[in-house]
């Protein structure tokens, strides 16, 4: 009598224990770019295969409230003259293959990155301030003179040429790359599944070319910190687009989705609880020719830099995708001066009075102009055409200035940018690694801009090798004093994602953070470690 | 008509080193080279390395020659945004979705066009005839990135009869084929529709008509035949169109064809895969003209090919 319940409850339990180990968690991703050469991060980052990064195990990454935590690294320390630094990696991992992964692999990455073509030299150059870089990536010192040692198995020691007091947090982009397989094969081992190694939290299963989808697994050699909690990952970066996402995500057929401007209000009313937000760490700004008429005048560049009404232009034709910014840096980043801030002001009165100190009053004289911007997708894609109207409207309205827009492809705008091909810009920006000299890097030294400003260069370089963080960010402050002194830029607006998670979705990635937002995918480690289903 | 067909065969080969030539001139007319898309600067050594690897820093002319020597031994180079496979290995693989949806949204949608079409023209001026040029005039004014969004929202997202998006499964394929389809059902239907009105309005048709012969005998061995001209012209340079892969059809299909990287081609400056497209592209259409010339002859005697012979 007393023997039924019993052995159907003994059955319930012992069917609950075992369905969750038999399912597999498949969790359907979009991507960021349907192409994508190779599978290497360290060979191309802008060029790189979907979510490549997520196959090897940087030296250390950031969690969701934007703490650096060590990866392949158990620790590091700093030498007494802050010029060397010593990364211990952990005992036992290993690549797929069941190659060990030693020191040699990290710095065989950097190397390689060094030597042969990599969209990343400025980076270890600037924010890695690696010794003898900059030289190597000319070619003219050889690639055994870098600051890169793997002095043992397990260590690491790099030198840099001024002390960098951030050098860790620049390290969660520095994965290693598997030289027995190069040594195999060449870079093409990182072209095809079959070749392909890893040494992070996921593997690869396979790799749909026409359209950059990859498939990741659990691994099952992995042994360091943040294990996948999922056994399959599909990331396919068709779904990138919200136009095909949200449809897709309402069939059921992917996890999430992010959202355009017009979807924002339906998604919200529809599934209020699955609304997630983050503030990028990026910046929209105007950059100009400093060399060319007519904002080689300081008094034009001060004219336009109060020209801006960011409080309307994010209330009305940037709702919901956008804040405005008073700095290059972004709320919440390491170095936001409140004070900075507060200068970039909507004036119209101070702004005629700028251009008309220049001699151009009423904009009289004021020859035409034209913007450039960068054909976008993504968050910018929605902003930067929208804001470049709004803009040119408003220079019109009160400055008197007619300003034309042109929308170029990629190249053509860097290469504007880059050869002074014009002298107005909107340029984007968004950060590398969790540090102000990011930031300020973009303008230091020529940088992306071909800006050479004496004084604001000292400042950055006194900044960055200093170790006293109070200090530091004081100095960065003073920096970007001499960028609002000089009208060096015009911060436009901070972009904000919006996406829509499945309420299946789970664990510590899923929710926001202590800001209140949820950066999703562009913490990739954190992100997809942290995510059950 | 052999004659015909190997002067024609020339005068392709003329317009395929034309095209050729026109097509490489202007994609390095563009400003910009493979290694500038990006945010950060590769260094001018790096990229000197990248670029003589590549046999950019050759001058323009030595660069056409090589490019167009081994096309004549179908080496259509590597594409730079796909690394470790040539360009031919990549079309074979890409084109193989397009081909499928597009050919099928043609090869379905052109028959269900002339049905139409010839319906309205046996009952002109009736309803049937008013949905059919309604059918058309929408099939051909809807953009088709509309039309997909529009069969996802019903079907998949409100219905839920079938899948939003995506490739390998047949079931997957149902929505594409109809975007592909709306226009060659509109096209058809408007051409068969006034071919027919056309040619039922000839002497012959009454002469036949007087002779006795059914209606139905008059319609489909008479007229049809002689409105098929219009029909053939339209069909091949259309199916080459199609089956090529719509980038829009397959970015909302989320279908990884060969659509995209027409674009992306020229985005990223990848000349060998740009100049691979355009010249499969040239030589098709060319072909494709050169049919629909030799199947005017077959279909209609009184048109012979290649003039006064």
């Amino acid at each position: 009598m007393h023997i039924l319940p019993k052995l159907v409850g003994a059955l319930a339990v012992a069917t609950a224990l075992t369905l969750p180990a038999l399912a597999q968690t498949t969790i359907v991703a979009p991507g960021q770019s349907t192409t994508g050469t190779y599978m290497d991060y360290m060979k191309t980052v802008y060029d790189r295969a979907t979510f490549a990064e997520l196959l090897q195990v940087p030296i250390a990454t950031f969690d969701k409230e934007f703490e650096l935590t060590p990866m392949a690294a158990e620790s590091w320390s700093q030498s007494e003259d802050g010029l060397t630094w010593t990364f211990k990696l952990r005992e036992g991992l290993v690549w797929s293959d069941g190659e060990p992964l030693t020191a040699e692999d990290y710095v065989f990455a950097l190397q390689r990155a060094a030597t042969s073509g990599y969209d990343f030299a400025w980076y270890w150059d600037f924010a890695g301030g690696i010794k003898g870089w900059k030289e190597v990536t000319e070619g003219t010192a050889d690639v055994s003179t870098l600051g890169l040692t793997a002095v043992d198995d397990l260590t690491i020691e790099v030198t840099t040429t001024a002390p960098k007091p951030y050098l860790p947090s620049v390290t969660s982009l520095w994965y290693p790359v598997p030289k027995h397989k190069v040594d195999e094969l060449g870079d093409d081992w990182a072209l095809n599944v079959d070749t392909i190694v890893s040494s992070g939290p996921f593997e690869i299963e396979s790799w749909e070319k026409s359209n950059n989808a990859v498939v990741f697994t659990k691994s099952d050699t992995y042994t360091g910190p943040w294990q996948a909690q999922i056994d399959r990952l599909e990331v396919d970066p068709s779904l990138g687009a919200p136009e095909v996402g949200l449809p897709a995500y309402l069939a059921g057929d992917t996890d999430y989705s992010f959202l355009n401007t017009g979807q924002v209000p339906v998604a919200m009313a529809a599934e209020p609880d699955g609304i997630r937000k983050n503030a990028v760490f990026a910046t929209s700004y105007i950059s100009y020719d400093l060399e060319s008429e007519p904002f080689n005048n300081v008094d034009v560049r001060r004219a336009f830099y109060h020209a801006i009404d960011r409080e309307e232009l994010t209330s009305t034709v940037l709702k919901d995708i956008a804040i405005p910014a008073g700095s290059i840096l972004p709320p919440g980043y390491p170095g936001y001066n409140p004070d900075v801030v507060a200068q970039a002001t909507f004036d119209p009165e101070q702004a005629k009075q700028f251009l008309a100190d220049a001699g151009y009053p009423n904009g009289e004289g004021f020859p035409e102009i034209e913007i450039w911007i960068r054909e976008e997708g993504g968050y910018n894609g929605a902003i930067i055409p929208a804001m470049a109207q709004y803009i040119q409207a408003e220079l019109k309205e009160i400055l008197g200035i007619t300003v034309n827009i042109r929308q170029l492809p990629g190249a053509d705008w860097m290469d504007g940018l880059r050869g002074a091909k014009n002298n107005i810009f909107i340029a984007p920006y968004e950060y590398d690694y969790l540090d102000p000299s990011n930031f300020y890097g973009i303008f230091f030294n020529g940088g992306r801009h071909n800006y050479f400003v004496p004084e604001y260069d000292a400042l950055v370089a006194k900044a960055d090798a200093e170790s006293d963080w109070d200090t530091r960010y004081a100095l960065y402050a003073e920096a970007e004093q001499v960028m609002i002194d000089q009208g060096l830029i015009v911060p436009l607006v901070h972009p904000i994602t919006t996406a829509i998670i499945s309420g299946e979705l789970g664990g510590e990635a899923s929710t926001p953070n202590a800001l209140g937002f949820t950066p999703l995918d562009r913490l990739g480690h954190y992100f997809f470690t942290h995510l059950t289903k | 008509m052999l004659g015909f067909i190997l002067r024609r065969l020339v005068s392709v080969a003329f317009t395929f080193i034309a095209v050729s030539i026109i097509i490489f001139l202007m994609m390095h007319a563009v400003p910009g080279g493979p290694f500038d898309a990006n945010d950060m600067p590769v260094s001018e050594a790096v990229r000197a390395k990248m670029m003589a690897q590549l046999g950019l820093d050759q001058p323009l002319y030595v660069q056409y020659l090589r490019y167009m020597w081994g096309v004549m031994q179908f080496d259509f180079g590597v594409p730079y945004q796909s690394p470790g496979e040539s360009v031919l290995q990549l079309l074979s693989r890409a084109w193989v979705p397009s081909l499928v949806l597009g050919g099928l949204g043609v090869l379905i949608g052109a028959p269900l066009g002339i049905l139409l079409g010839m319906a309205a023209a046996l009952n002109r001026n009736s309803w049937i005839d008013y949905l059919a040029s309604a059918v058309a005039t929408i099939g051909l004014t809807i953009p088709v990135f509309v039309t997909s969004m529009l069969l996802i929202l019903v079907f998949a997202v409100w219905l839920k009869w079938l899948p939003a998006s995506g490739w390998p499964h047949p079931e997957r394929w149902i929505l594409p084929i109809i975007a592909y389809a709306a226009i060659p059902v509109a096209t058809y239907a408007r051409y068969t529709r006034s071919a027919m009105l056309d040619t039922m309005s000839r002497p012959f048709v009454t002469v036949l008509r007087a002779k006795g012969l059914s209606e139905q005998r008059i319609v489909f061995q008479h007229v049809l035949r002689n409105s098929a001209i219009p029909l053939v012209t339209v069909f091949l340079p259309m199916f080459i169109g199609t089956a090529t892969g719509s980038i829009f059809v397959e970015a909302m299909f989320r279908i990884p064809g060969l659509g995209a990287y027409f674009v992306s081609s020229i985005e990223t400056r990848d000349y060998p895969l740009e100049m691979a497209l355009m010249l499969m592209i040239t030589f098709m259409y060319c072909i494709a003209y050169l049919l629909s010339d030799i199947v005017y002859a077959l279909i209609n005697p009184r048109i012979r090919v290649g003039g006064a012979e």
